[in-house]
């Protein structure tokens, strides 16, 4: 099943996509490239039936950051992973919502904690801070301030 | 011997008409309007000399905190697993309302905000609004090591160590959470203070 799916998706995506790895409880790992997000998102769900975006997530891997996607089939009862590496300096990233409404707030919050922007978001404001909020708190270069100095940053944005 | 015995006396039927007393009936009112005039002035007089001696404030200020400690009012609110044991303290149990504490779901009808859980700055200036909001005197209770100063939570990224940070505080209850009869222990004490309030 999984060889069938990883031929299907090298059929449908051609060199838009980097490479499957396997992963535990899914069809697969899909690394795409960036650039062709939308194309890609597009497919996985006319094309090979991923009707439904159950999560979108970000990693800070210092030297990169990844915006990661689950997506899952109704009509395949299984779950598959997208994901995508983006340069450190200014990652961006197609925004989903076009495809799979409910992107929209686990892009904002993505883009809160680990600073990914995703472009053409319908409404890219912070999600679980405050407006204003200076910090992208799950970025590795995110130092646990002491409380004064937080207080201080915060309040004076 | 009075004219009625006299009458009966004489053999006069009885029932024949009583002597008209002639001393004239000062009516009560005008008692009360005569010892008013004298009385009045002379309350006044000493009050004034009260206040001026101890000041009016020193004068009217227990009955106010009299009345004030009895009828705590706290703000309806939860923001954790402590607003938990704040229900249960209202509830048939521990039943917090015989000290006078009815909880108010309108800021505007509280003295007392009781902050019971964890501050985060997205709340926080809501918490705020919602002090302003409450008329004067107010007072704050910190319910709970997390209002108290963060606690567990202190240095994470999103939490408000400590709620003294946004308003002041006037009496914190340590625990995590505290139990009911810890809050109703710091209500009491709040009465206490509230007994000592100047002003």
């Amino acid at each position: 099943m999984e060889a069938e799916f990883s031929a299907q998706v090298s059929a449908r995506l051609g060199d838009r996509v980097a490479g499957i790895e396997s992963f535990p409880g899914t069809l697969g790992r899909v690394r795409f490239r960036a650039d062709a997000a939308l194309d890609v998102f597009r497919s996985m769900r006319d094309d090979l039936a991923f009707d439904h975006l159950s999560m979108v997530g970000g990693i800070d891997w210092v030297d990169h950051r990844e915006a990661f996607y689950v997506l899952w089939s109704d009509a395949r009862r299984a779950y598959v992973i997208l994901s995508a590496d983006l340069p450190a300096q200014n990652p961006h990233i197609e925004s989903a919502t076009s495809i799979w409404p409910s992107a929209n707030w686990h892009e904002r919050e993505t883009w809160e904690l680990v600073d990914i922007h995703f472009d053409h978001h319908p409404d890219l404001r912070h999600l679980l801070m405050p407006d204003g909020y200076a910090f992208h708190p799950l970025l590795r270069s995110f130092k646990l301030h002491e409380p004064e100095e937080l207080e201080v940053k915060t309040r004076n944005v | 011997m009075s004219a009625s015995a006299e009458s009966r006396a004489a053999g006069k039927p009885v029932g024949a008409p009583l002597p008209v007393v002639t001393q004239a009936a000062v009516p009560f009112i005008e008692i009360e309007t005569l010892r008013a005039k004298e009385f009045v002035p002379a309350a006044k007089e000493a009050l004034s000399a009260m206040i001026a001696e101890r000041g009016r404030g020193e004068l009217t200020q227990p009955v106010f905190n009299w009345a004030g400690r009895n009828s705590l009012f706290p703000l309806h609110w939860g923001l954790a697993c402590c607003a938990i044991e704040f229900a249960a303290a209202f509830g048939a149990r521990w039943d917090a309302e015989r000290f006078g504490v009815v909880p108010r779901s309108s800021p505007r009808q509280c003295d007392l905000m009781i902050v019971n859980g964890t501050v985060t700055w997205k709340v926080a200036h809501k918490l705020i609004t919602l002090y302003e909001q409450m008329p004067e005197p107010k007072w704050v209770i910190a319910m709970g090591n997390c209002a108290t100063g963060g606690g567990p939570f202190r240095t994470a990224y999103s939490v408000v160590p400590g709620v003294d940070k946004l308003v002041p505080v006037d009496l914190y209850i340590a625990g995590c959470p505290p139990r009911p009869e810890a809050m109703l222990d710091g209500i009491l004490k709040l009465e206490e203070l509230i007994r000592e309030r100047k002003e």
